[in-house]
């Protein structure tokens, strides 16, 4: 599980393990089909950005280069193009990633309905990384600024009024969610998920996998990143 | 292109699809009527359209009108043999056209879903400020106060409380 690694497959970069570094940083994107991710991420990025295909994993990449505190942050936003529609996300979307913007169509309450679905599955797998909420479209309906959405209120989380047509609060949104994404590496608080990435150890040395294999592609253990 | 469409419509009996266009080698405007063959109140509009536009007869001419147009035509002449009035074969086109906010678009297939996001994305430009556009600003930040006391937006009324 969470092993988004491509065998062979030189050519493609998922290299995850490089999100281990500490200029890396990964940020997913979740929510239903056509509620704006990719035009959200077109428009922070303006002409910065040259996605990268990967449709063999039905992927989207983004990369971008931060300044945060005055350090230079790669980062990489990946984005879901399309497999939202298998109404679940494949576990290496969710692998090492260090923050999550979820995304909601104002004019479509269905999107905002699943919310909850897509944060139970991101909970699955990062219990503890940061997520912000993000009501897309207002340009569509202002009107819907002037309403209470509660889910984020419940949860906890950032939430954000943004329109990926006409700008607004599009570069708050993101980095705000790259320094959340610094701000959860550096403090590499995530215990929960070092003692699920454990589990999974345990379970593949029960399961007695091909040792040779494990060698190269188990997460392996790793002293807390500096 | 020698052939330029100008504008395209519609004569209802027989029922023909009828495209204005400039011939730019000869340097004139011309007015070509297409019959649409075998057609009644039960066609398919969309199959319709799409064998107008492959008809080697027309092809050349119709290069410049999109298939969302020429079906659109049809409906309006499906509309007319249905006995339709011409503002309610309008106005079902105009639902066509409108995205159905209860619609989960996460189950439709991809012709589905692109015809769903091609309606979203006309919005989307007519909204849209682009970078080159003389008044753009990249970073807009307005603050929208979520305070309880706020109207609902409704959509939290039911089933929500296991969060």
């Amino acid at each position: 599980m969470a092993n988004g690694r491509p065998g062979g497959d030189a050519g493609l970069e998922l290299d995850q393990e490089k999100y281990d570094a500490a200029e890396n940083v990964k940020i997913i994107c979740l929510g239903d089909s056509a509620v704006g991710k990719s035009k959200l991420m077109e428009r922070f990025l303006l002409d910065g950005f040259q996605p990268q295909q990967l449709s063999t994993f039905a992927l989207t990449l983004y990369k971008h280069a931060a300044t945060v505190d005055g350090k230079t942050v790669l980062v990489d936003f990946w984005d879901t193009a399309g497999q939202e529609r298998f109404h679940s996300l494949h576990p290496s979307y969710y692998h090492k990633a260090h923050a999550c913007i979820m995304v909601f169509d104002v004019q479509r309450k269905v999107t905002y309905k699943n919310l909850s679905n897509w944060y139970k599955e991101l909970r699955e797998f990062r219990p503890e990384i940061p997520c912000v909420v993000v009501a897309n479209k207002i340009d569509a309906d202002m009107k819907m600024t002037q309403k209470s959405f509660s889910f984020a209120r419940k949860l906890n989380l950032p939430f954000y009024f943004v329109s990926a047509a006409d700008g607004t609060n599009v570069v708050k949104l993101f980095s705000d969610a790259i320094k959340l994404a610094v701000a959860y590496k550096q403090n590499a608080g995530d215990f929960m998920d070092e003692v699920l990435e454990e589990l999974e150890n345990v379970e593949l040395e029960k399961k007695g996998g091909d040792l040779s294999d494990k060698e190269e592609d188990g997460p392996e253990e790793k002293p807390p990143s500096t | 292109m020698a052939f330029v469409a100008k504008k395209c419509g519609i004569q209802l009996q027989p029922p023909s699809i009828i495209l204005i266009y400039e011939d730019r080698l000869k340097n004139n405007v011309r007015k070509r009527i297409m019959p649409v063959r075998n057609f009644s109140k039960f066609s398919d509009c969309s199959r319709a359209a799409e064998q107008l536009k492959n008809n080697p007869r027309h092809k050349t001419y119709l290069e410049g009108i999109s298939m969302e147009q020429l079906q659109k035509l049809h409906w309006l002449l499906r509309g007319h043999l249905e006995g339709q009035s011409l503002t309610q074969s309008l106005e079902q086109i105009q639902l066509k056209e409108t995205i159905d906010p209860e619609e989960n678009l996460n189950k439709l297939d991809d012709k589905e879903l692109a015809k769903r996001k091609k309606i979203m994305d006309e919005l989307f430009e007519k909204n849209r400020k682009k970078k080159d556009d003389p008044d753009f600003v990249y970073n807009v930040e307005v603050e929208f106060p979520q305070d309880e006391e706020l109207e609902s937006c409704g959509w939290d009324a039911d089933s929500d409380d296991e969060f």
